[in-house]
């Protein structure tokens, strides 16, 4: 029976030249492995072992490259006027964010409230705001200088929440400091405008970026975890509910 | 003659798309599971920091976003170990299809959107990129041309690796 018309291959033919009988049956080996439900199961269970190795080892070697412990900047590096709650909180979250990005702004209107009341005030989180001023926003360098020289007077709050509020507005007229001047009294604008002036607090923003350069923060908002020498750096928004389960996960690991 | 060979396209084409498939869905949820870190986090960190990858693409409810989340690593695992044993192929191969094109259609969405966002694919923080996409898009095709091969094939068995009730008399 020619084997073109359904027959099964019995490996009893054409054994008049051996070297083709032998790839015949490799080729039925093969041919039976990708067939279904013809499956050689003691060398699966020895490929799956071997499989589960490499995976431990392939993970494990991915690591290195994820910007995992010891590469991201610690609290020495923080500038305490832009840091919020208890230095000695279990967990420490860093939000590298540009004042002119939009969802950098929808981050800070869904999350930042919640997470003060919840996890900053109650000495859970310590939470730090790192400038990333992005090269493609025009006024988001500008917008990053004001606020940290609010921040400098105990205004950084006020200041923040005033520029991503009103972001639109200031972002296409280029007026960062008529918003600014809008949400603090004239003295504190004062101030705020003599430390911008000054630029003495334009390194501090420039350190900021160079400690986003070793998470690496490639887009914004990215916010970093620090947890019992763990690194979670995250790119993106987030909804409160779903960071919440994850701090509540994170300060409940022994 | 080659085309009476166990050897032809189709069966290279599902014999191929079963090892790279299994092989990135199986890493793909170790790697959620275990986030690449060590010491190994708590399965539950590293899940809800996957509900927080998921969350980022924007396009479930917090329910959801919290259900995927919560079983997709294992869903990926078993379904590449699946794929890989190659038992019921068509049933494995259909459903990592239609998973591959939920992601493909995730990424272009997130992508056409301009979301900044990680990819969530792997363990490492991965950007979203044009290139996420092509890759995505280049592992669907191939999850759509396994499965349409893989009912081809079983529709019509090579006749060496036919089943034995098949034989003639």
């Amino acid at each position: 029976m020619p084997a073109s018309e359904g027959g099964r291959y019995n490996g009893k033919k054409d054994h008049g030249q051996p070297g083709k009988t032998a790839f015949r049956v490799e080729c039925v080996i093969l041919g039976r492995f990708i067939q279904e439900d013809r499956v050689n199961r003691r060398r699966l269970i020895v490929s799956l072992f071997v499989l589960l190795a490499s995976l431990e080892l392939a993970v494990l070697t991915g690591s290195v490259s994820a910007g995992m412990p010891g590469q991201a900047p610690g609290v020495s590096d923080v500038d305490a006027y832009c840091a919020f709650g208890s230095k000695t909180a279990p967990l420490r979250m860093e939000v590298y964010s540009d004042f002119q990005c939009p969802a950098c702004k929808q981050l800070f209107k869904t999350t930042n409230q919640p997470l003060m009341d919840n996890y900053v005030n109650t000495g859970k989180v310590y939470l730090i705001h790192r400038d990333f001023p992005l090269p493609m926003h025009a006024y988001s360098r500008v917008a990053a200088s004001y606020a940290r020289a609010a921040a400098h007077i105990g205004k950084f709050e006020v200041v923040e929440q005033a520029l991503f509020q009103n972001q639109e507005k200031w972002e296409a007229n280029g007026d960062v400091k008529g918003t600014v001047t809008a949400a603090l009294s004239p003295a504190e604008m004062k101030k705020v405008q003599a430390l911008v002036d000054g630029k003495t607090l334009e390194p501090l923003i420039d350190k900021d970026k160079q400690a986003g350069q070793l998470v690496p923060v490639n887009q914004t908002p990215t916010t970093v975890f620090h947890y019992k020498g763990q690194t979670y750096p995250y790119a993106g928004v987030m909804s409160y509910d779903i960071l919440k389960q994850f701090l509540d996960q994170l300060l409940s690991q022994k | 003659m080659m085309q009476s060979s166990p050897l032809n396209f189709r069966r290279a084409v599902i014999w191929i798309g079963r090892l790279l498939l299994a092989g990135i869905f199986i890493y793909a949820g170790y790697a959620k599971l275990t986030m690449g870190l060590h010491p190994r986090p708590a399965i539950g960190v590293a899940l809800s920091f996957f509900a927080l990858q998921v969350d980022s693409y924007q396009i479930l409810p917090t329910w959801a976003v919290k259900v995927v989340a919560n079983l997709l690593p294992f869903i990926e695992i078993g379904l590449g170990l699946l794929l890989l044993i190659g038992w019921k192929l068509r049933i494995w191969a259909t459903l990592i299809t239609i998973v591959m094109l939920g992601f493909f259609f995730a990424v272009v969405r997130s992508y056409a959107m301009g979301l900044q966002i990680n990819c969530g694919c792997f363990a490492t923080p991965e950007p979203l990129t044009i290139k996420t996409v092509l890759r995505d898009g280049a592992l669907a095709a191939l999850a759509v041309l396994m499965t349409i091969f893989a009912f081809q094939e079983a529709a019509k068995p090579h006749p060496w690796t036919a089943r034995q009730n098949s034989r003639s008399a």
